[in-house]
């Protein structure tokens, strides 16, 4: 296993595998989640949800005697409705009113909110209030949205999809040349992110400031207060928003909420603190909001196996409105960006729909798109293996771009940064040990369960910035990324961004980053994020962005403090700023004793300026510096998945046997926290291989309502995944680094599918639709049997 | 609203509850003990899970007022704990923990698995903490976790 | 979600609760371990007026050996029985049930009456007591009786039970030290509610072959003589079907499965 060391002069820098700094506060119960906080005076909220998909809002009674703590659309004087348009062309817009307005148009969408000294009482004055819906006609599935006379979801549209997108190809030669033809339809269920903590907002206003201070579980600060001053129609300067700790993200608190812009309205017209937490029951019925795609797909091959071309109409159910800041169409903008994969082909042909349905809008999950497109496409290299009659990784071996090919501009220009994509590949392979499983899959396992084993591969763009977003439209382009670094009179650092970090432990690794440029003790830095009115701006932590572009900023930030923290200690050290070096916690005269701390360098210039030089840099000891990488397309991480699975025939049942992740995130700064970060993004993915599904029936009702129905992997159903590192630095990023937050949760749903078929081969099986249950896999044994007969 | 005796980390509570209260609310609402989180309310996450009487519970499916009598022992209160404090050092050790949301019900689950469980291998610490459940780590550092500290007491035992 | 209101008293006997329950309305309802009512309270789907707690009843939590077999008070937890409360080659067939349900924290505090009376189809001691043949022991305010746990659910979530009957043990037959147990539970995780139960309980000296078929829309299907079921794996398909389970089915291709599997189990021990 091959992960970056660090050097002797730099123990704790990149590539060290340092405990976390944000662990004993959890470890002890005293995280300050947002749920945590209570304020003087504060009061709780309860939303009054629709309980219907499409219906006309007639009226709402508020309950007689309590008509001042229930609030409708109708009050909220001055709220916009969010507007989150996509610059594409032939974007459809609509806005979507924090608390719906004439209509509903998903189940669990807000109609009213209710206020109480505790949430219970919210919740009892809630059941109190009537609305009067006349139902509409229902479009419960993306592809019914899609039909000529479909019932429309937004009224003053021409037909139910946000965008459509064309990428198209003349097809003609590779049809002719193709020996081997194989069509597919494949499809992904609706899921529901589902961190363990809900979202939850807290808002006040305070008076003395003249400012709104919303704090919200989110990933992303400014931008909801960017939505919010849009939304609410008071100045950005207004608004304070804080995210605290916050219990997991995963993209479902990647969005400017109603609940924030309700909550923030609320605490100006009351005076007041108002506080509301999600529970589960609202999550999953009203916000299960991710991943339901629908392909048709082509692969054509020669008769090697060598891909031609792809040939794909996808369809993403995306919801009734389009979210703040990605919309409603950068998952399906992507499929037909991302499709081909870490593949080579020489045509293309990709027409995409973001359908609009009566469902909760769709929102980017872990890997966004490409969990969905990796599963389509890898089904589909799998069944030309087969026709091919040869092992799945062998074809992939020869259609990956290859090591000498590197940098790589595909077929739909995207630039691979660097990596080894055939070498990934085979080690994953070998470390499975496929002649192993087809041994025993001959004989099947002792207790007569059938074996498959199964691959899938990826590349994941990272941290891809101003030039990738500015091409989407979305309200939200992120451009240089901020860190304002601070050393204190005592020599502590202090590290702002704007970020934030929930669970990735940036708190230790940008001290890490902090510690490779300044030498300091990363025991001696302090990150502060997660506040709009003491951190930089950023568009937030997502698209696995945050060790490349916070880190970035962090490192050039330091250098600046380095070159300060020189510039003083040279006057001070009586030697040239070229010959000092930072270690230990020092600056020192190289090659000699003649040092002085970092705390005694801040110490003087705080506290004894008297000493400094008179032409010092004004700037002192305290400096914002922005950073891009050199080129934004992003850094491409990547990873093979292997897996044997046992299948139960009999039962529809399937165990993960054994799961290998070979990943190269290029350097990696924290080795221990890039496993967790694969780990958990694996588990994920094996969620949505076999367990997660949100479904509804044809009136767009949500059939799971606890997490008895909606059900996530568990211990049993994550196995000890084997994981190894290959490490191609990125020649975009800082040290080397890049983003790899999403990629464990990409390929399981491939790699588990292919197993699984892989198993039930000699049936003519070939399950094409995620989570594959006992139910699923059942059904396709029969209706493999049905067609044989 | 009815009075309510009981004990919470050791020290006697006086206090009055809403029968429909129930004991993480009332710790986290009242008592300000904000340790115990919240995930689901119907008893599936663990995230909640506490030590009542000396074994695990969920305190969303624990009515505060059948704590009468009761001794509550929440994630603030083990500080003084030598197996907890093993399984600190561990989780933190093995990175078994990311946002932290499921860490203090997945502690109090651990320690009951060590403590009951000596000779529990890593399908039945497995097996264990399928009512517990964490949406960031994959579970891979929680399981290294525990069997090392269960591991640890073992060859500790053994040695005397 | 919060649970809605509900008023609350304690019983210290089972006079007592029975008291309680005469001198409010008929939407009270009996607490015990509070685990299966818990998450029905939280999404407001219960909304009892009153809850009556009998966990602080004494004799509810007693577990006796008698001539005729083995009394379990229904106040027992499953905690309690997994580690071996119930004497006996029945109650180590018993602990290893209890292990499978839910998980360690529902099981310290959810208890054996509370479940049955709770009624989950997919339960596991609803479908284990009607195939170990018990008998439910029930007070209610005007008096008591016994209750055979085979005809004891109604439907999901409904029993025979009068709201004022209070579950006060379980009464299991004597079985033979030659008696032996199987149980193939077919669910998704562990811990969850089941998809398909299937058990069978052999007792050779008594000449007692019983079969039970659970996780069904109701009351688990009893097969009281199952030694054709034993003999004969292919019998399971026309059990399913006379169980209530549609033919081609998922639900009828699983039970049968589960009960092939119960047999197989069972022949194996």
């Amino acid at each position: 296993m091959s992960t970056t060391t660090p050097s002797a002069k730099r123990p704790f820098g990149v590539g060290a595998r340092l405990r976390r700094k944000e662990d004993d506060r959890l470890l002890r119960g005293r995280a300050e989640f947002v749920a945590n906080m209570r304020m003087v005076g504060m009061q709780e909220v309860a939303f009054v949800r629709s309980p219907m998909a499409h219906a006309r809002l007639l009226a709402v009674r508020k309950p007689a005697d309590a008509a001042d703590r229930v609030f409708t659309m109708d009050d909220l004087d001055g709220v916009s409705p969010i507007v989150a348009n996509s610059g594409l062309p032939g974007f459809r817009s609509a806005g979507q009113y924090p608390l719906a307005r004439d209509k509903v148009r998903h189940v669990g969408e807000a109609i009213a909110m209710c206020i109480a000294a505790t949430r219970a009482e919210a919740e009892d004055l809630a059941e109190r209030v009537e609305v009067d819906l006349d139902p509409l006609p229902v479009v419960a599935d993306m592809l019914q949205a899609l039909e000529p006379g479909a019932p429309l979801v937004h009224e003053h549209w021409d037909r139910n999809a946000f965008l459509e997108t064309r990428v198209d190809d003349n097809l003609d030669d590779v049809k002719r040349r193709a020996a081997i033809v194989v069509t597919r339809r494949v499809r992904t269920a609706r899921q529901s992110m589902a961190p363990i903590e809900g979202r939850g907002v807290l808002a006040w206003f305070d008076s003395r400031l003249d400012q709104l201070t919303v704090t919200s579980a989110t990933q992303m600060p400014h931008i909801v207060r960017a939505g919010l001053s849009e939304c609410l129609g008071i100045e950005q300067g207004r608004i304070r928003v804080v995210a605290p700790d916050v219990g997991g993200g995963f993209g479902y608190k990647g969005i400017l909420l109603p609940e924030e812009i309700c909550l923030g309205w609320l605490a100006m017209k009351l005076g007041h603190p108002v506080r509301w937490i999600e529970d589960r029951f609202e999550q999953l019925t009203g916000n299960a909001n991710c991943r339901e795609h629908h392909y048709d797909i082509t692969g054509y091959a020669d008769e090697s196996g060598r891909l031609l071309a792809l040939d794909c109409d996808a369809v993403v159910d995306s919801g009734a409105y389009s979210s703040y800041p990605f919309s409603a169409c950068l998952e399906a903008a992507q499929v037909s960006s991302i499709l081909p994969g870490p593949y080579v082909m020489e045509r293309y042909r990709c027409h995409t729909w973001s359908a609009t349905t009566n469902k909760p809008p769709i929102l980017p999950y872990r890997g966004v798109a490409r969990t969905g497109v990796c599963f389509a496409l890898e089904l589909v290299l799998d069944a030309i293996a087969r026709k091919a009659g040869r092992e799945p990784h062998e074809v992939r071996l020869e259609n990956l771009v290859q090591a000498d090919q590197m940098p790589f501009t595909n077929i739909t220009r995207k630039y691979f940064d660097s990596g080894d994509y055939p070498e990934c590949l085979r080690r994953a392979v070998a470390a499975l040990d496929i002649p192993k499983w087809r041994e025993q899959q001959k004989k099947r396992l002792p207790d007569g369960r059938r074996v498959g084993v199964g691959v899938a591969m990826f590349c994941e763009q990272g941290a891809h910035g101003t030039s990738v977003y500015y091409g989407w439209g979305i309200p939200m382009v992120p451009g240089h990324e901020q860190c304002q670094a601070r050393l204190t009179p005592d020599g502590m650092l202090e590290l702002r961004i704007g970020a934030h970090s929930h669970g990735q432990g940036l708190e230790t690794t940008l001290a890490q980053v902090a510690h490779e440029i300044l030498g300091i003790d990363p025991a001696r830095v302090r990150l502060i994020h997660g506040d709009t009115a003491v951190t930089p701006y950023s568009t937030g932590t997502w698209g696995s962005r945050c060790m490349v572009m916070s880190g970035g900023a962090v490192a050039s930030a330091c250098k600046v403090i380095a070159q300060r923290v020189r510039s003083i200690a040279s006057h001070l050290l009586e030697a040239g700023a070229d010959d000092l070096v930072l270690e230990d916690g020092s600056v020192r005269v190289a090659g000699t004793d003649h040092a002085l701390t970092l705390r005694e360098v801040a110490h003087t210039w705080y506290r004894q300026p008297q000493r400094l030089a008179a032409d010092v840099d004004p700037g002192g000891l305290e400096a914002t510096s922005g950073y891009k990488t050199t080129q934004d397309t992003g850094t491409f991480s990547y990873a093979a998945h292997a897996c044997a699975v046992a299948v139960d025939d009999e039962l529809g049942a399937v165990e993960i046997l054994d799961y290998v992740i070979v990943e190269d995130g290029g350097t990696l700064v924290n080795p221990m926290i890039v496993d967790g970060q694969v780990y958990g993004g694996a588990a994920q993915g094996i969620g949505t291989a076999l367990y997660e599904e949100m479904p509804y029936d044809d009136q767009a009702q949500p059939l799971a309502s606890t997490l008895a129905d909606y059900m996530l992997p568990g211990a049993t159903e994550v196995p000890a995944i084997r994981l190894e590192h290959m490490e191609t630095p990125s020649p975009l990023s800082v040290f080397g680094q890049k983003g790899i937050g999403e990629g464990g949760a990409i390929a399981p749903p491939a790699a588990i599918a292919n197993a699984v078929n892989d198993a039930l081969a000699d049936l003519g099986v070939e399950i094409t639709e995620s989570p594959i249950t006992p139910r699923r896999v059942l059904a396709a044994i029969a209706a493999a049997k049905r067609g044989a007969s | 609203m009815k009075p309510l005796h009981f004990t919470v980390n050791g020290k006697a509570v006086v206090t009055r509850v809403a029968p429909r209260t129930h004991l993480a609310d009332l710790l986290r609402e009242e008592l300000r003990l904000t340790g115990t989180n919240l995930g689901c309310e119907h008893g599936v996450c663990g995230a909640c899970t506490l030590e009542v009487d000396g074994a695990p519970a969920r305190s969303c499916l624990t009515l505060a007022i059948t704590c009468e009598g009761a001794k509550v022992r929440t994630i603030e209160g083990f500080d003084d704990d030598p197996v907890m404090a093993a399984l600190r050092e561990a989780f933190s050790e093995h990175h078994a923990l990311q946002c932290g949301y499921c860490t203090p019900g997945m502690l109090v689950t651990a320690r009951d698995i060590v403590i009951r469980l000596p000779q529990a291998d890593e399908a039945r610490i497995r097996e264990e903490l399928a009512g517990n459940l964490c949406r960031c780590t994959g579970y891979v550092g929680i399981v290294r976790a525990i069997a090392s500290v269960i591991a640890a007491r073992n060859s500790a035992a053994g040695g005397r | 979600m919060k649970a809605p209101a509900f008023g609350y008293e304690r019983a210290h006997s089972v006079e007592e609760a029975l008291l309680f329950y005469a001198s409010g309305d008929e939407d009270a309802k009996y607490l015990a371990g509070g685990q299966s009512l818990g998450p029905l309270l939280n999404l407001r789907l219960a909304r009892p007026s009153m809850l009556i707690d009998v966990r602080s009843i004494d004799e509810l939590r007693e577990c006796t050996q008698t001539p005729d077999g083995l009394v379990i008070g229904a106040g027992v937890t499953h905690a309690a029985i997994e580690d071996g409360a119930v004497p006996g080659p029945v109650g180590a067939f018993l602990a290893v049930i209890a292990h499978g349900i839910a998980y360690r924290a529902v099981r310290n505090r959810g208890t054996l009456g509370g479940s049955l009376a709770h009624a989950d189809p997919a339960a596991d001691w609803v479908s284990t007591m009607a195939l170990l043949d018990a008998q439910l022991d029930v007070r209610g305010v005007t008096g008591e009786r016994q209750v055979p746990a085979e005809s004891l659910v109604e439907g999901p979530l409904a029993t025979k039970l009068a709201p004022d009957e209070l579950v006060v043990s379980v009464r299991l037959p004597g079985w033979s030290a030659a008696a032996r147990f199987s149980y193939y539970k077919f669910n998704r995780k562990p811990g969850e509610f089941a998809d398909a139960i299937a058990g069978f309980a052999y007792d050779p000296e008594r000449g007692v072959c019983r079969a039970v078929i659970g996780a069904t829309d109701g009351a688990p299907a009893v097969i009281a003589d199952a030694l054709e079921l034993l003999a004969a794996a292919e019998a399971s398909e026309a059990a399913v079907t006379a169980a209530g389970f549609e033919p081609g089915s998922f639900e009828h291709h699983v039970h049968a499965v589960a009960l092939r599997r119960a047999r197989d189990r069972l022949i194996a021990r």
